[in-house]
């Protein structure tokens, strides 16, 4: 029995992963693809294997979160006449009904062509059947303050970082009267702060839950690994800069602009393998955290949730999102390649780095945020240093206006399914989960 | 989320503002064949040379049509609106001019006296100077777009402005020098050909005026934000 509930919900969460994978990925990789510099096959390809390594390496603690971090099943369990066998049955009940609430929300949103975030369905639906079943104290609210408020800062962040990020490509390479020779100058820093932010992220206090304990892999050494590779990868960089584009001083300016976005092109690869990377990390909890929770309680009967997330899940929610991108994403992903003629290497490389930089931020913080919406802050960021030849007000507002709208629309949902199942389900569940 | 970051691009106008700059400029050349063919005194060809003139104004002003119906008070651009809108206007002023020119002359068929041949085409080619450089400049405009508004592109380009302003200062000169001459053959010729020749100066005139307006708003477009 216990087998067919945990298939059950496995199932439901491999949908939710395949949601994301279809719909989500292709964002991600869309400076790459839309200032072709990769082949949409390939773009499907790098995006599915930047995605399952983010997930598996980094996705822990924002599948925590939203396990534990935002319904807290320690108030669950202190509620009063309620036993921690019906406590146990209230968490799998509610985290299935926000599972398929929050799945359900997005299809219907994906069939309208509404833009919708998973991370703020998932999240609103958690929230939703937690204040339905165990009434307003159940929901820990000073993190939902948190991750709300993320949710505002990520864009923000996102779109200040690329700004900067940006003025200074532009103003150190773009703008300089010979821009090929200050690209060969610059182009490491780039490289460096890219390749530093992705390995940062990764190993810092990092990987302990999927490579038990390497001894000598310390916080400190950690940091200096990171900097070193990032070192080596700079002065990599540097060669391969000063071999593409040495003696074009004297080439006109056009031209040595052109040489100079070539050069980008293969850093754009990169930086958007990162965001698929950061995407990953981050969104995976959207599909296995409430999986997570379930699986738990019913292999333990207990709601002390200190174990760590089992690695097979975070594998599960990451394959769900390879599965997605490999089997719908792909026309998302031709839609991306070529409907995006504004976006020129050295630009997409600016939002990715501060689309990466933010989420991964976020991620190690264990909040859940929308990639999505840090990358068109990152993008209108760009847009205001002027590096773009337009940018679509009415999409900005309509993304303004589903922040408005998804929360609610699936907490409610989450409280329909949740109120049926625990209609239907709470018996059967009884004999299943023994205390 | 779909194509939620393909649908936030904005079409760039910058593509087709060198395609409307070319297109102008395409009407300003069709002078010089009008000029020769009124100095022929081939008047049927003048009339053939009136009818391409008015095809191409008429796809300058389509260009320019298509450029403004994408730019709606609800994109995020990089340059004021306003200006690009009013720089567009200036350039699109100057294949009207072209066309009216080609017109004034297919409403009589004139004679040009043989003293001031050699004037007027110094003057026209005086007047392509200008126009050659506001084409310029509008073709560095895709550079700029790039470079984003800043740096060395930027002043190369105002540099170019400033040229203009320069080229337009001569063709002033020169006007003064080619009416001078022409109100010299007073009683030499008709009455009616003098206000005639003074006609076509005054316009091709205009057209080196329109163009250094139209730098104006570029050099406004790169300066202002």
């Amino acid at each position: 029995m216990d087998f067919y509930i945990i298939g059950l919900t496995a199932l439901l969460g491999l949908y939710m992963a395949w949601n994301i994978g279809a719909n989500d990925v292709a964002n991600s990789m869309a400076d790459a693809v839309g200032s072709n510099a990769i082949s949409i096959r390939n773009g499907v390809i790098a995006a599915g294997i930047c995605e399952f390594a983010g997930a598996v390496l980094v996705g822990a603690q924002v599948t925590n979160t939203v396990r534990k971090g935002i319904v807290d099943p320690a108030v669950l369990m202190a509620m009063p006449g309620i036993s921690h066998q019906e406590a146990a049955i209230i968490l799998v009940i509610g985290m299935s009904a926000a599972l398929l609430s929050a799945a359900f929300w997005l299809h219907f949103s994906t069939m309208y062509g509404m833009p919708v975030s998973t991370t703020h369905s998932i999240v609103g639906a958690v929230a939703g059947f937690g204040v339905v079943a165990a009434g307003w104290h159940a929901v820990n609210w000073a993190k939902m303050g948190q991750i709300v408020a993320s949710w505002f800062i990520s864009p923000v962040a996102g779109g200040m970082m690329a700004f900067l990020l940006f003025k200074y490509i532009s103003g150190a390479i773009l703008g300089n009267d010979r821009p090929a020779r200050a690209a060969i100058f610059h182009i490491p820093f780039i490289t460096f702060l890219l390749t530093a932010t992705v390995l940062l992220a990764t190993i810092y206090k990092g990987l302990k839950h999927v490579i038990k304990n390497i001894e000598w892999l310390t916080d400190s050494r950690a940091l200096t690994l990171s900097l070193a590779t990032s070192l080596l990868a700079a002065v990599g960089s540097y060669f391969v800069a000063r071999k593409k584009l040495a003696g074009r001083d004297d080439d006109p300016l056009g031209e040595q602009l052109e040489a100079v976005e070539r050069m980008f092109v293969p850093m754009v690869v990169i930086s958007s393998c990162s965001v698929a990377f950061a995407h990953g990390a981050n969104d995976v909890a959207n599909s296995v955290g409430p999986l997570a929770a379930i699986v738990h309680v019913l292999k333990t009967s207990t709601i002390d949730m200190k174990v760590p997330v089992p690695l097979w899940i975070l594998a599960l929610g990451g394959g769900g999102i390879v599965l997605g991108l490999a089997t719908y994403g792909y026309k998302v992903m031709m839609t991306v390649g070529t409907k995006i003629t504004e976006i020129t290497p050295s630009r997409g490389v600016a939002a990715d780095i501060a689309a990466t930089a933010t989420v991964l931020a976020c991620t190690r913080l264990s909040l859940p945020v929308s990639t999505t919406h840090t990358l068109v802050g990152a993008i209108l960021g760009i847009g205001l240093a002027r590096g773009l030849g337009g940018i679509n007000r009415r999409i900005v507002t309509s993304i303004f206006g589903s922040w408005l709208f998804t929360v609610p629309a699936a907490a409610l949902m989450s409280v329909v399914f949740f109120v049926v199942g625990r209609f239907f389900f709470f018996d059967t569940l009884r004999q299943v989960i023994n205390p | 989320m779909r194509t939620l970051i393909a649908d936030l691009f904005g079409k760039s106008p910058f593509g087709p503002i060198v395609e409307h700059s070319k297109k102008v400029h395409e009407c300003v050349e069709l002078l010089w064949p009008l000029m020769e063919a009124l100095v022929a005194e081939e008047y049927e060809k003048i009339r053939k040379l009136h009818s391409k003139m008015s095809r191409l104004e008429h796809e300058a002003d389509l260009i320019k049509h298509e450029i403004r119906s994408f730019i709606s008070r609800r994109y995020f651009l990089p340059v004021d609106r306003s200006d690009l809108v009013n720089f567009l206007a200036r350039q699109e002023k100057i294949a009207d001019l072209a066309e009216d020119f080609a017109v004034v002359l297919t409403l009589r068929d004139t004679r040009v006296h043989p003293s001031i041949h050699d004037l007027f085409f110094s003057y026209l080619h005086q007047v392509f100077q200008v126009s050659g450089t506001l084409l310029t400049a509008a073709v560095e405009f895709k550079n700029l777009a790039e470079a984003a508004f800043a740096g060395a592109e930027a002043e190369s380009v105002l540099h170019l402005i400033e040229n203009l302003g320069e080229e337009e200062w001569k063709t002033d000169k020169l006007s003064r020098k080619l009416s001078r001459a022409v109100y010299a053959l007073e009683g030499e010729v008709e009455l009616l050909n003098i206000l005639f020749y003074e006609k076509m100066v005054i316009m091709l005139g205009s057209i080196a005026n329109q163009a250094e307006n139209a730098g104006d708003y570029l050099r406004v477009m790169i300066e202002k934000r």
